[in-house]
């Protein structure tokens, strides 16, 4: 069986602002119907990544397909499959969230004004509130509105909750889960770039941690959580001198043993086993102590 | 039935919603015949990915927990005695599990170990026969 085109591909990019570097042979691909993240901290290339995916960049080098088209040779048919969040969310200022609203969905195949409503409701934004007016945070739930609507199969969101209070961003997240992702199941393919990571947690199936331009990382959610470990033992007297150097991190306190591993965890315990600990537990890490763990070591 | 996440413990999200569902219908918060949550609010209150859910009920579909009735949701299944003794058990070794490991990083000895059990049943029995005759009063 053949598998189906990937939604996005992008093979060995780079692009750099005049000397300084941004994204350096950046590969990555995603699958129809996963949420993928990008992770990575401010300044890691992540925002640059995306607007290559959008021709709002040309790849310096390498090439980037989304839906098998070439961003800046279909730039209106990738347009049209697509739905954008940027991290600075701008409108016309004059306009009210209505007109703002019917703006955007001029330019729209396809706009689902149920879902419109019942996000507003949600979001409790007032339709005649000019859009100069709104907090970041309700310019931010605009965006979502403007991108959940015309039911692309594609939502790329870059850090869009960055800045906003706990309580918007989970209602943007659930709002994402809810309104986003109905209809065909498999369909409906999510990008997220995001330094927030423990919000999207239970969101992303799939991602790529990436540093100074560079691919870090990348790994099955699941997966991840099941390679990378927390292990802690406590010994009756000072740790004896064992083998750990397949741990990711070792911290010695006391008596006490701290190691992050990444898939060596069930060796690593046995060794620590065999010296007869006090006690030994092991947790996983999540994907934000991951995406720490990675990137301090 | 609620349901919590667990990022820390390694196992598929999945996987957890198929267990937290198998040992609510093992301890009868669900009971056969009731619904499950549907996916979306149970997705949007868990914060997970739509598919996680859909992929964790056809997965307790297949096991033969719950049915699907078109239009209408997921049910537990009823009949689910088998199930439930089997489930009971696995929950109790679960437990049982944790307990033994920490008896032996504290090197209590087998037989102390089963003595311990024995003492803390005899406990539960006296605190239960006292709550008893408190009622009876």
């Amino acid at each position: 069986m053949k598998s189906p085109t990937p939604v996005i591909q992008i093979e060995n990019l780079s692009y750099a602002y005049g000397r300084a570097e941004a994204v350096h042979d950046l590969s990555l691909t995603v699958e129809p119907g996963r949420c993928y993240g990008i992770f990575g901290r401010n300044g890691a290339g992540k925002t640059t990544t995306i607007k290559c995916l959008l021709n709002l960049l040309r790849p310096q080098s390498g090439q980037v397909r989304v839906f098998g088209l070439d961003p800046a040779k279909h730039e209106v048919e990738v347009k049209r499959l697509l739905s954008y969040v940027p991290d600075q969310v701008a409108f016309y200022p004059w306009m009210s969230v209505r007109e703002t609203l019917d703006y955007l969905a001029s330019f729209r195949a396809q706009w689902n004004r149920q879902t419109e409503q019942e996000l507003l409701e949600r979001f409790q934004l007032d339709p005649a509130q000019r859009t100069g007016n709104l907090s970041k945070g309700q310019r931010t739930q605009v965006a979502l509105v403007a991108a959940v609507c015309p039911e692309t199969d594609l939502l790329v969101l870059d850090e869009p909750t960055s800045g906003l209070d706990p309580i918007v961003r989970r209602e943007f997240i659930a709002a994402v889960i809810g309104a986003y992702q109905q209809g065909v199941p498999g369909k409906r393919t999510i990008l997220v770039s995001t330094h927030l990571i423990s919000e999207f947690e239970g969101l992303i199936d799939e991602f790529t941690l990436i540093d100074h331009g560079r691919t870090v990382l990348t790994l099955d959610a699941d997966q991840a959580r099941e390679r990378y470990q927390k292990i802690r033992a406590r010994f009756a007297q000072s740790p004896p001198e064992i083998d750990l150097r397949t741990a990711l991190r070792v911290r010695r306190d006391g008596r006490e043993l701290e190691l992050i591993a990444n898939g060596s965890g069930p060796e690593l315990m046995e060794r620590l086993r065999e010296h007869n600990p006090e006690s030994l537990t092991t947790e996983s890490l999540t994907l934000e102590e991951i995406f720490v763990a990675t990137l301090k070591s | 039935m609620i349901l919590q996440i667990n990022f820390k413990s390694g196992m598929p999200i999945y996987l957890q919603i198929v267990d937290q569902v198998r040992a609510a219908a093992a301890s009868g918060a669900l009971r056969p015949g009731e619904a499950l949550p549907s996916i979306r609010p149970l997705a949007e209150e868990l914060r997970v990915n739509r598919n996680t859910i859909a992929k964790a009920y056809t997965e307790l579909e297949s096991q033969g927990v719950i049915e699907t009735l078109p239009g209408r949701g997921c049910f537990l299944k009823e009949n689910q005695s088998a199930l439930r003794k089997k489930a009971r058990r696995e929950l109790l070794i679960e437990h049982i599990d944790q307990v033994v490991v920490q008896a032996h990083h504290l090197q209590v000895p087998h037989d102390e170990f089963l003595e311990l059990i024995r003492g803390r049943l005899d406990v539960l029995d006296d605190k239960r026969r006292a709550h008893e005759n408190h009622k009876e009063d």
